[in-house]
């Protein structure tokens, strides 16, 4: 239903805005008509990449430019017309997204924002270098509709009108598969996304590849409208920031941000340049500056977010839940952790692993084995090497020497990813929700690995949903938690990958103690019924109520490897938690 | 082509290259002190030297520097009082927009808070442009000096058939821009500032504890770089005509030079610098000159793909 | 000195601190143990002034600190040292102490600071023009100490010195504290996952256990207490 309304919005827009451009005779503005709708294209493209993945493109001049001179330089030379030449300019586009993509995504942050920007400066150069610094394209008098020449403003908007509502609804489609999620899971948390079973570099390239395919089909209509294409004027600076602008001023991560910014900004400094640009003839620069600045220091998100926020404002998380009994003595604590049987069929076998950084033995000889259905505890003062295990573990690192058996056979050096896959799921001690998502899309990221379907993947979800018993939440916009039902949210988004193994990282921290009891129960159960878990936590307070096992590690090698019971009374252990000296302390 | 007439052109290609590349280290000093400092790629660097350009051009036409120092040496003055002008502008700039979204209170963050400042200094760099527009308008100026066409001869060289020629105008440029850089290197080793702000980089939170003020350390740091990067400008300025867009032409090659000297190594960016000078200048020999940038993209891009840490200097990237 | 009243706090989502309450007198030797995440590192940057409290109060030397921005905190007499060292690493040995004296106290002292500092731990004389992120880690505690030092502090807060140790450098560590404490009389405020030697050097105790203060007590109660232990162990 929700779907239905958001679609009728964009049909809504549409006619609104094709009436509108109707009544305008003026050919200055029946051209801002068709301008708006150009550069919120141009805002959807650079969203598609930058909002959905949070990789800061400046340059996507580089594929608007090449679309422009494809379009302009294919009527010169070769008397194509634009009917054939846009579509060819949106391929090239997308091509030179996945050139540029596949080399620049391996840079991050700083990095990927500065190898983008020389992308279009470079063809800037080039393209002067070959004597295009100014390309008209040639009045056709016989056929000039077959030639998308039009003495008739108003078709150009309807046409770019055309173009915009379809990369409004391609937009839509993508950020509700598993396409979108997979790009929002990787601006969340791009490690944590792999570890989902996410291939993130091919989303990546394909999010390039269609956000190129945009610039580059409305770069072409661009140089149809204008006539007239210049280095300057589809490579230069301006237009890679006016795609950001837009994109940013409105919001980004939505159909609707750049539209918005399109609508607003666009007429602002159009109408501003017509009569000022006489005198004054920067000062559309100067308005984008100072949007831009405007935005990220009052409204980061842009506006959209910003007005949704303030009309629909959500219930505070406190009320949402009552706060857990919790007993005032905390350190008296009853509840006994009651004997479980475990088979004795082995599915992870970890042998001889070893890893160090620098100079320092981060993980040193650590070997151990984890039975079907077993609970194993890793614990060990801070710096023990507990998190470098699970890394080795689920392929974020490659370890020096040793082998991990899963099933048998050995993983090491296989791609996180694709451990997922194999049945390694994983949570991470720093949660990362996507705030603005109910807690059924953020568990669903988690279900595409094992899901050929979307409708099978939103099976999966449910079913991880109810298996943590937040059923009664799954339709809750996850800002809104409290910590221990994120947590819970976090064990049901890997659970969803139908894993065999689930590597639990700190769940049980920052939790309260009533909330710590909630949190074990449903550990305990996924167990109970057949989910094996390693979890770990520097605390062993609440550990001693779950584990079946436990692996104490320190300095990064394994201390002591037993029961429970075992554990808490050995002196080694007693000595790493509580210093040298206690031993000698308790036994006076 | 004879030989010497080859060895004559690439020895004058490498003392050009040298030339300019001393000014292109003193630009990159600039932006390696913001990014080494505070961790922000300033976007709008290339247009902070562009107002260098013009502050030192009407020092030297407004404010009577060509009447008092001649218009040999006046140009130099000027260029060189840019620097404290610029350093105004900068301190004003960060404190009224950039300290909006860095310094301390985003230590916390991680890829959000990079991502606002990357985009808040390309707004920063739009108005500085187009205000520059507003302001100078969009004609080329440059600053005469009558030393920009007499050159000092070295050589001849081999017989009589090798002569290289300095420009003496280039030639001074690289000289103040060796002190500067000198003077620069001397403060950041040896002074309390020098000290604080190098805390400050290593380790904001630990600096706090030992009572710096980190966000004023940022301040001062932000101020310094465009101060030391506005002098280059000025410097070129007597060589090179400008206009209020001049600076996209630089930007890229500050990037590159900082990038190349290891991110926020200060004495690797004037290296980075000086190399992509001479590269710039010996790609002379063998492109067209139109493709000169282009060949400092291509090798931009190439740094950034195979040796992000760069060539000179310590590896500082966090994480 | 030191009062710490009813404070909360919290790191994003995560309640950390809930109601804390710690008072140290001047001249007193306190201890801050539990478990790891507990919230100790957090009570630490909170006095700092680095996380900022959701509620309390914080009162040092009769002055409030809500008010007092955290770089200035350094200034009134408060030296942290913190988890994991945190030395400067592209700054030589010397030039990480010069920054401890950074202060206006600290730089009227420096002179006799410096030479207690380096007769405590010859190792830093050794080696002060070697950049710090060449040091071994009991020779970065060290600095980090001696760093905390130079700043002629009111109140020395130390952050787990052993950590990440080896148990015999964590044993030079301690001893070295006890040192200090005998030549210099300053208020400290530790905080230690080891229980038995952070007890032993202190005059009075705090268990920290999930954000609250669980017990405390002399050094002599709480080491009588097998609750301690419960709450790193479990049982």
């Amino acid at each position: 239903m929700r779907q239905d309304r958001s679609l009728l919005a964009i049909l809504v827009f549409a006619v609104v805005y094709a009436a509108l451009s109707l009544t305008v005779t003026n050919s200055y503005y029946q051209l801002m008509m068709t301008l708006v709708l150009v550069w919120a294209t141009m805002g959807l493209s650079w969203n598609l990449l930058s909002g959905y993945t949070g990789l800061v493109s400046f340059g996507h001049a580089a594929f608007f430019g090449l679309g422009a001179y494809t379009v302009a330089l294919a009527q010169n030379y070769f008397g194509l017309s634009p009917w054939i030449s846009i579509p060819i300019a949106a391929v090239l586009g997308g091509i030179a997204g996945l050139v540029v993509g596949l080399p620049t995504f391996r840079l991050r942050g700083h990095y990927f924002a500065l190898a983008m920007l020389a992308y279009p400066l470079a063809l800037l150069y080039v393209f002067e270098w070959l004597g295009y610094q100014e390309v008209s394209l040639p009045m056709e008098r016989v056929h000039p509709a077959a030639y998308m020449q039009f003495s008739d403003g108003r078709i150009y908007t309807f046409i770019a009108l055309v173009i915009l509502v379809l990369v409004m609804l391609v937009t839509r489609r993508v950020e509700r598969s598993r396409f979108g999620l997979a790009l929002m899971a990787i601006k969340q948390n791009e490690a944590a996304a792999d570890a989902a079973g996410i291939d993130t570099l091919g989303w990546k390239l394909r999010a390039i590849a269609l956000s190129g395919m945009i610039a580059g089909g409305i770069g072409g209509f661009y140089a149809v409208v204008l006539l007239v294409v210049t280095p300057i004027a589809v490579f230069g600076m301006l237009v890679s920031a006016q795609a950001l602008t837009v994109a940013m001023f409105g919001g980004v991560g939505t159909v609707w941000g750049p539209v918005i910014g399109a609508l607003i900004l666009i007429p602002v400094s159009e109408t501003l340049h017509a009569e000022l640009g006489a005198w004054v003839p920067g000062i559309q620069g100067v308005i984008y500056g100072c949007a831009i600045i405007a935005v990220m220091i009052a409204a980061p998100e842009g506006l959209f977010w910003t007005l949704r926020d303030r009309f629909f404002k959500r219930a505070p998380a406190a009320a949402a839940e009552a706060p857990p009994p919790s007993p005032e003595n905390v350190v008296a604590w009853s509840a006994q952790r009651p004997r479980r049987t475990v088979g004795d069929e082995v599915i992870l076998d970890v042998k001889g692993l070893s890893k160090s950084f620098g100079g320092l033995k981060a993980v040193q000889d650590v070997s151990f084995q984890v039975r079907k259905g077993m609970i194993l505890g890793i614990i060990g003062p801070n710096g023990a090497g507990k998190t470098t295990v699970f890394n080795l573990l689920n392929g974020f690192l490659v370890p020096d020497t040793g082998e991990v058996l899963l099933n048998g056979r050995n993983i090491v050096g296989r791609k996180p990813h694709q451990l997922c896959a194999m049945g390694m799921g994983r949570t991470f001690q720093i949660m990362r929700p996507f705030q603005r998502m109910t807690v059924a899309d953020n568990v669903l990221v988690g279900a595409f690995v094992k899901a050929a379907t979307d409708e099978e993947a939103r099976r999966l979800a449910a079913d991880a949903i109810r298996r943590v018993g937040l059923a009664d939440h799954a339709d809750e916009i996850a800002g809104g938690l409290a910590t221990r039902q994120l947590r819970l949210m976090e064990i049901a988004r890997a659970l969803a990958g139908q894993p065999e193994i689930l590597l639990l990282d700190e769940t049980l921290a920052g939790l309260g103690h009533g909330e710590v009891d909630d949190v074990i129960a449903v550990i305990r159960r996924l167990a109970d019924e057949g989910t094996t878990i390693v979890i770990i936590e520097h605390t062993m307070q609440a550990m001693v109520r779950l584990v079946d096992h436990f692996l104490v590690l320190d300095h990064g090698a394994v201390l002591v490897d037993g029961e429970p019971e075992a554990v808490t009374r050995d002196p080694q252990v007693v000595e790493a938690y509580l210093g040298k000296k206690w031993g000698a302390y308790a036994h006076n | 082509m004879t030989a010497p007439q080859i060895i004559e052109n690439i020895l004058q290609a490498l003392v050009a290259g040298v030339l300019v590349g001393s000014l292109y280290g003193l630009m990159c000093v600039g932006l390696a002190l913001i990014f080494g400092v505070m961790r922000v790629i300033n976007f709008a660097h290339g247009d902070f030297m562009m107002l260098g350009m013009y502050a030192a051009y009407y020092i030297f036409t407004a404010l009577g520097i060509h009447v008092l120092f001649g218009n040999g040496f006046g140009p130099y003055v000027a260029a060189v009082l840019a620097g404290p002008l610029l350093f105004v502008v900068g301190y004003g700039i960060h404190r009224a927009l950039i300290s909006q979204v860095t310094g301390t209170r985003t230590l916390g963050l991680d890829g959000e808070g990079h991502y606002a400042q990357l985009v808040l200094t390309l707004g920063i760099a739009l108005i500085l442009q187009n205000g520059a527009l507003i302001a100078f308008g969009s004609m080329p100026v440059s600053i005469r000096t009558p030393l920009s066409i007499s050159a000092w001869e070295l050589g001849p060289f081999w017989g009589d058939f090798v002569s290289v020629f300095i420009n003496k105008s280039r030639g001074i440029a690289a000289l103040i821009s060796g002190v500067v850089i000198a003077g620069i290197a001397l403060v950041i080793t040896h002074s309390r500032l020098g000290k604080a702000l190098r805390a400050s980089a290593d380790n904001p939170v630990a600096a706090t504890y030992m009572g710096i003020d980190v966000d004023r350390a940022h301040r001062v740091a932000f101020g310094l770089g465009v101060a030391i990067t506005a002098v280059a400008g000025g410097l070129l300025a007597t060589t090179y005509p400008f206009h209020p867009f001049v600076g996209l032409e630089y930007v890229i090659v500050m990037y590159a030079g900082v990038v190349l000297g290891g991110m926020g190594s200060i004495m690797g960016a004037f290296w980075g610098g000086m190399t992509i000078g001479l590269v710039q200048q010996m790609s002379t020999l063998v492109l067209p000159t139109q493709l000169q940038n282009t060949a400092i993209f291509v090798m931009f891009l190439l740094i950034v793909f195979l040796r992000p840490q760069g060539f000179f200097g310590r590896v500082v990237e966090r994480t | 000195m030191l009062t710490i009243d009813r404070l909360d706090a919290a790191y994003s989502v995560l309640p950390v601190l809930k109601g804390v309450s710690i008072e140290v007198a001047a001249g007193q030797f306190v201890a801050i143990v539990g478990p790891n995440g507990a919230g100790k590192t957090t009570l630490f940057k909170t006095i700092s002034g680095i996380v900022i409290p959701s509620a309390g109060r914080l009162v040092f030397d009769g002055q409030d600190l809500m008010s007092v921005p955290p770089s200035a905190r350094a200034h009134l007499g408060i030296a942290h040292v913190p988890e994991g060292r945190q030395v400067f690493p592209s700054l030589t040995v010397m030039e990480n102490l010069e920054m401890g004296a950074y202060t206006a106290a600290g730089r009227r002292a420096w002179r006799s600071n410096l030479d207690m500092i380096l007769t405590l731990m010859p190792v830093l004389a050794e080696r002060r023009h070697q950049p710090a992120g060449t040091l071994s880690g009991g020779q970065q505690q060290m600095l980090a100490i001696g760093r905390g030092l130079a700043s002629a502090p009111k109140l020395l807060m130390l952050d787990e010195p052993s950590m990440g140790l080896a148990p015999a450098m964590a044993d030079f560590i301690f001893e070295r504290l006890i040192d200090i404490r005998r030549q210099t009389n300053l208020t400290i405020l530790l905080v230690e996952q080891r229980v038995a030697e952070a007890l032993e050097t202190a005059d009075y105790g705090y268990v920290l256990e999930t954000g609250r203060v669980v017990l405390e007590g002399t050094n002599a109660t709480l080491r009588a207490d097998d609750r301690v232990r419960q709450a790193y162990l479990g049982m």
